[in-house]
């Protein structure tokens, strides 16, 4: 799973006195694992000698469920994957079911489905950059200012859909209803505000000398290991490929849009390479929600998909870049309302394997950080 | 009958202790209003008045908190030793409460007969040295409680206490240089006759360096890191339950209030302010009682400060703040030992043109070494550029 | 080089401003304390002090938007509520729940035939996740979404179980608390009815007028 090898510690002798590795398990009930997520961690006083991740404590049978429902009824399911970002899940789900019917996709559709996507990514985002701080000890006051603006966010949510978290809005052709009267108006009125929370946000938190020296040289990920270990999102661009699938695949409308994607100068990449990757990701995401509220229009938000989904034989893998990585469905229809096979690719998990190559070495201190760089659900690792 | 030494001890202290202790109940009010208000959201706001609906700002809420402390189950780790579990965190205590009665608070209803602590002729000497028990104290709590996560929290926080007591001490001594004294009161009084201490550029660098490793010897942020939530969970009391951990806490904040005392006596001039003025060796007040309100309004600015440090800043690593003791401040404090040094001799001479160019020389040196320090330790760290692909 | 410790000062910048600003400016530095900065104009002032406010009790149907949604609930259209009861126990929500939380039996008459209501609508709130997907597959808009919030109670097992009787709620209720979507869903159903009305006008006249045809004919042969 992991390309670097522990050194081979046994007893350490020194000056005569047998020592031995401390053995601390950080267990699933921990304030800084986000969520229920164990590391077995060997320290030889403060340093990491080896790290051993163990996960499945969430795991809910996600896939296999999905084999015995309607494709619809899978939808619901999909929202609790990454609980953070229920939307962009279901369109990544919506997008796989597409592509095995036909059916097309009403523009107002698709401009409502960029910006909902796109204010998912600034909820990912700012909330990803408060738990980090949070966890370098700042007790909490960057992740409260962060979720002030959340629930600015999460209120236009709920007004659309009628949940604020568990939004179930996608369906396949289209979207479940159309937002009501004034929503544009008030999302327009959240986007404005957020530039200037974010100029707030990088005063208190960018020059700090503390932050900086804390996250600066901690976890470096090369760029090849990246490549090679299938790592995707802002955890890739921070090692120094420019690789953003909105930019490769243009799925949706993304080629209406001029944007940019930020990523480092360089062939590593470091915490605190993630964390300012981030930061600019959300200024790139203002400026498409404001094209995005510019440019939509009146009119239908539903294709004509057939009203017993019951596709037939064939195979779809349908990917969108997820505020944490390439989210991807692989489904196979036989001909029935019912999946054949029904496969998640969770970025968080995929993620998560370089952990142990990132911390080797470093303090368990840096353990706590990196992990929180990676930026996982457990909702999504464990399915 | 009883004798009259008792009383004389008695009226001195007993005051002392009932009001630091209120002090410390307005303190965790004071603590978590404040933290609220930064944080964005409003803090204890519904406990007031028993029994009735009236939530006076929640100021009823260091009194619900010490009542449900009392009547928490005492729990105790099987396999840990029991006399020492119980005995930490009594040594946490006793110390802090015993250097409160190093300031020289003057209260009104004491006259010559009492007895003075801080009249002793080595009181900062006293304070120091008492003060470091609380590093046993806390080693013990970490030892005890037969718990890897605590012995982490308690061997980090010996360190870090350890090795901040000699900025401390070394700030202090160019106070005591200055005044030729180790009396608490006499130092006070040197204030009340001349300017503040911390207003020439030794003594402020001197207090700042005093402040901070006063934060790391009271364990608060960001120094935290044996109490670290984080990854350790709470550190060194995280087996402690109800009473004991209520002793702790009560601990540590009194020595935030005896290190803040310590510093505005050094420092700020003690009971010095508008309306008190020193004559004939006596400070003479508007109305008795004046400069110990001055004293404990500088000591909740202090720990207003405190509260806002808390509130913004994340926490240091274990090697970056030892780092950052032996190789930024004890250089420093040093250093200002000597500036100070050959600046008191130069104020010595009475021309005002060489004050001020020692004023000017010593601020230039101050900040090139702490800035140069700086470069140096840390000197790769830095905000960094990001390219965009289209 | 900037200020030693500079970054430091700039947050405690920060922090200060917030502090002061949430006394002075609470609008946008409390806005989960204060709503009075949304839209809706349907929200309370002042509703930081749920469940009472200044002594009376707040209904929890006046702090929802919208679309919000909470459990399901079946309509029924005014009167005796099994009378008029609009779901005809056809079982389609059941299929299709994803976490399988209701359970229906049919209703059945004397003799045995297949009446079209349902005698057991069971749903488990405690396993409901909100979903919606009930109401849509429904095909007789039978099975709505109530934002009804306050359904705590201390038997965990029977209590969280909501059977037929606490389901069934009338469509003026239906109207006040969602009323957008309520006459939406109305105006669906009249033109259903009326586009089904004119489908059943057309065959009759159809088959009238074969049967027309039909009689002229005959009468016709019995003439030759």
């Amino acid at each position: 799973m992991s390309t670097a090898a522990a050194p081979n510690y046994e007893l350490i002798q020194q000056d005569g006195l047998e020592t031995n590795l401390l053995e601390v398990s950080m267990g699933p009930h921990h304030p800084s694992t986000h969520g229920v997520f164990r590391m077995d961690v060997k320290l030889d006083g403060e340093t990491v000698v080896d790290l051993r991740p163990v996960f499945g404590y969430l795991h809910r049978n996600h896939e296999k469920l999905a084999e015995n429902m309607s494709y619809l009824s899978s939808m619901p399911f999909t929202d609790r994957l990454d609980y953070f970002n229920s939307m962009t899940n279901n369109w990544a789900y919506a997008l796989a079911a597409e592509k095995l019917i036909e059916v097309e996709v009403p523009e107002r559709a698709e401009y409502l489905r960029v910006i909902m996507a796109e204010l998912t990514r600034l909820v990912n985002h700012v909330s990803l950059v408060g738990f980090f701080i949070n966890d370098l000890g700042a007790l909490g006051t960057p992740l409260l200012y962060a979720f002030r603006e959340r629930e600015k966010i999460l209120d236009l949510f709920e007004q659309a859909s009628g949940a604020r978290m568990m939004c179930n809005y996608f369906r396949f052709g289209g979207l479940r209803n159309d937002v009501p009267e004034g929503w544009l108006e008030r999302a327009g009125e959240v986007v404005d505000s957020f530039p200037s929370f974010l100029d707030e946000y990088e005063q208190l938190l960018c020059e700090n000398e503390i932050i900086l020296s804390r996250t600066q040289g901690v976890g470096n990920l090369p760029r090849e290991l990246a490549i090679n270990a299938g790592v995707t999102g802002p955890m890739l661009r921070a090692s120094g490929v420019a690789y953003d699938l909105r930019k490769v695949d243009q799925y949706g409308i993304y080629d209406r849009f001029k944007f940019r994607v930020p990523y480092t100068d360089g062939d590593t990449g470091d915490c605190y390479d993630r964390f300012m990757i981030r930061m600019l990701e959300m200024r790139e995401s203002i400026e498409i929600l404001k094209q995005a509220l510019a440019g939509i229009s009146e009119g239908e938000i539903m294709g004509n998909a057939p009203r017993v989904f019951k596709p037939k034989p064939a195979e779809s893998y349908g990917r969108i870049e997820g505020p944490k990585g390439e989210l991807g469905f692989y489904l196979i229809a036989d001909g029935t309302p019912k999946p054949y096979r029904y496969r998640v690719r969770p970025p968080s998990l995929i993620n998560l394997t370089v952990l142990r190559d990132m911390c080797l070495g470093g303090k368990i201190a840096d353990a706590v950080i990196i992990l929180g760089s990676i930026d996982i659900v457990l909702g999504e690792v464990d399915r | 009958m009883i004798p009259e030494l008792l009383i004389n001890i008695l009226i001195t202290t007993v005051p002392l202790m009932l009001i630091f202790a209120t002090l410390f109940a307005f303190t965790t009010w004071l603590e978590r209003k404040a933290l609220a208000r930064i944080q964005n959201r409003i803090g204890p706001n519904k406990v007031g008045i028993p029994c009735t609906r009236i939530g006076l700002f929640g100021l009823g809420q260091p009194a619900a908190d010490g009542i449900k402390m009392i009547f928490k189950e005492n729990i105790v780790p099987r396999g840990a030793d029991r006399l020492f579990h119980l005995l930490a965190p009594i040594l946490a205590l006793i110390p802090a409460m015993l250097v409160l009665c190093f300031l020289p608070l003057d209260f009104p209803w004491v006259n010559e007969d009492s007895v003075k602590a801080y009249l002793l002729d080595g009181a900062v000497i006293f304070f120091f040295a008492i003060t470091g028990l609380n590093t046993l104290a806390v080693f013990m709590a970490g030892w005890a409680s037969r718990n890897k996560y605590s012995l982490l929290g308690g061997m980090r926080a010996v360190a870090q206490m350890v090795s901040y007591e000699i900025p401390l001490v070394l700030s202090a001594v160019i106070v005591v240089m200055m005044v030729g004294s180790l009396n608490a009161a006499e130092i006070a009084g040197v204030q009340m006759r001349e300017n503040w201490f911390v207003f020439s550029p030794w003594g402020f660098a001197a207090f700042v360096i005093f402040f901070i490793a006063a934060l790391a010897e009271t364990n608060r942020s960001p120094f935290d890191l044996p109490e670290a939530e984080s990854e350790i969970i709470a550190g060194y009391f995280t087996e402690y339950s109800g009473f004991k951990f209520a002793l702790f806490f009560l601990g540590e904040y009194i020595a935030m209030f005896a290190i803040s005392g310590l510093a505005v006596t050094l420092f700020l001039g003690g009971g010095d302010g508008p309306g008190v003025t020193l004559d004939q060796g006596l400070p003479t007040e508007a109305f008795p009682g004046l400069a110990v309100i001055w004293f404990l309004m500088k000591i909740f600015a202090l720990i207003a400060m405190m509260i806002w440090l808390r509130g913004t800043l994340p926490r240091l690593r274990v090697d970056q703040l030892m780092g950052f003791a032996w190789k930024f401040m004890l250089p420093l404090s040093i250093l200002n030992i000597l500036v100070a040094g050959f600046a008191w001799h130069a104020e010595r001479l009475g021309n005002t043109y060489i004050t001020v160019t020692t004023w000017v020389i010593s601020l230039a040196i101050l900040y090139g070494a702490a800035s140069g320090l700086n470069q140096l330790n840390r000197g790769k760290v830095r905000p960094r550029e990001y390219k965009y692909a289209e | 080089m900037s200020i030693l410790g500079g970054g430091i000062f700039k947050g405690m910048a920060v922090t200060l401003r917030n502090f002061v600003g949430s006394y002075i400016n609470k609008k946008e530095r409390l806005p989960t304390n204060d709503y009075s900065w949304r839209a809706d104009g349907a929200l309370p002032q002042g509703i930081g002090d749920y469940p009472k406010e200044k002594g009376e009790q707040l209904s929890d149907t006046t702090t929802v938007t919208e679309y919000s949604r909470n459990f399901p609930m079946l309509l029924h259209d005014g009167g005796e509520p099994m009378d008029t009861v609009r779901c005809v126990a056809c079982q389609i929500c059941e299929r299709e729940c994803p976490p399988q939380c209701i359970y229906i039996e049919k209703d059945y008459d004397e003799n045995g035939k297949y009446i079209k209501r349902p005698a057991v609508f069971d749903i488990d709130v405690s396993v409901c996740m909100s979903c919606q997907i009930c109401v849509e597959v429904c095909p007789f808009d039978a099975i709505v979404m109530n934002s009804q919030f306050e359904l705590s109670t201390p038997d965990r097992f029977g209590g969280l179980l909501v059977r037929r009787d606490d389901l069934l709620k009338s469509n003026d209720y239906y109207h006040q608390i969602h009323p957008e979507e309520a006459a939406a869903r109305d105006q669906k159903m009249a033109v259903e009815k009326a586009a089904k009305e004119a489908k059943k006008k057309a065959a009759a006249e159809k088959a009238k007028a074969a049967a027309e045809k039909k009689a002229a004919e005959a009468a016709k042969e019995e003439a030759e």
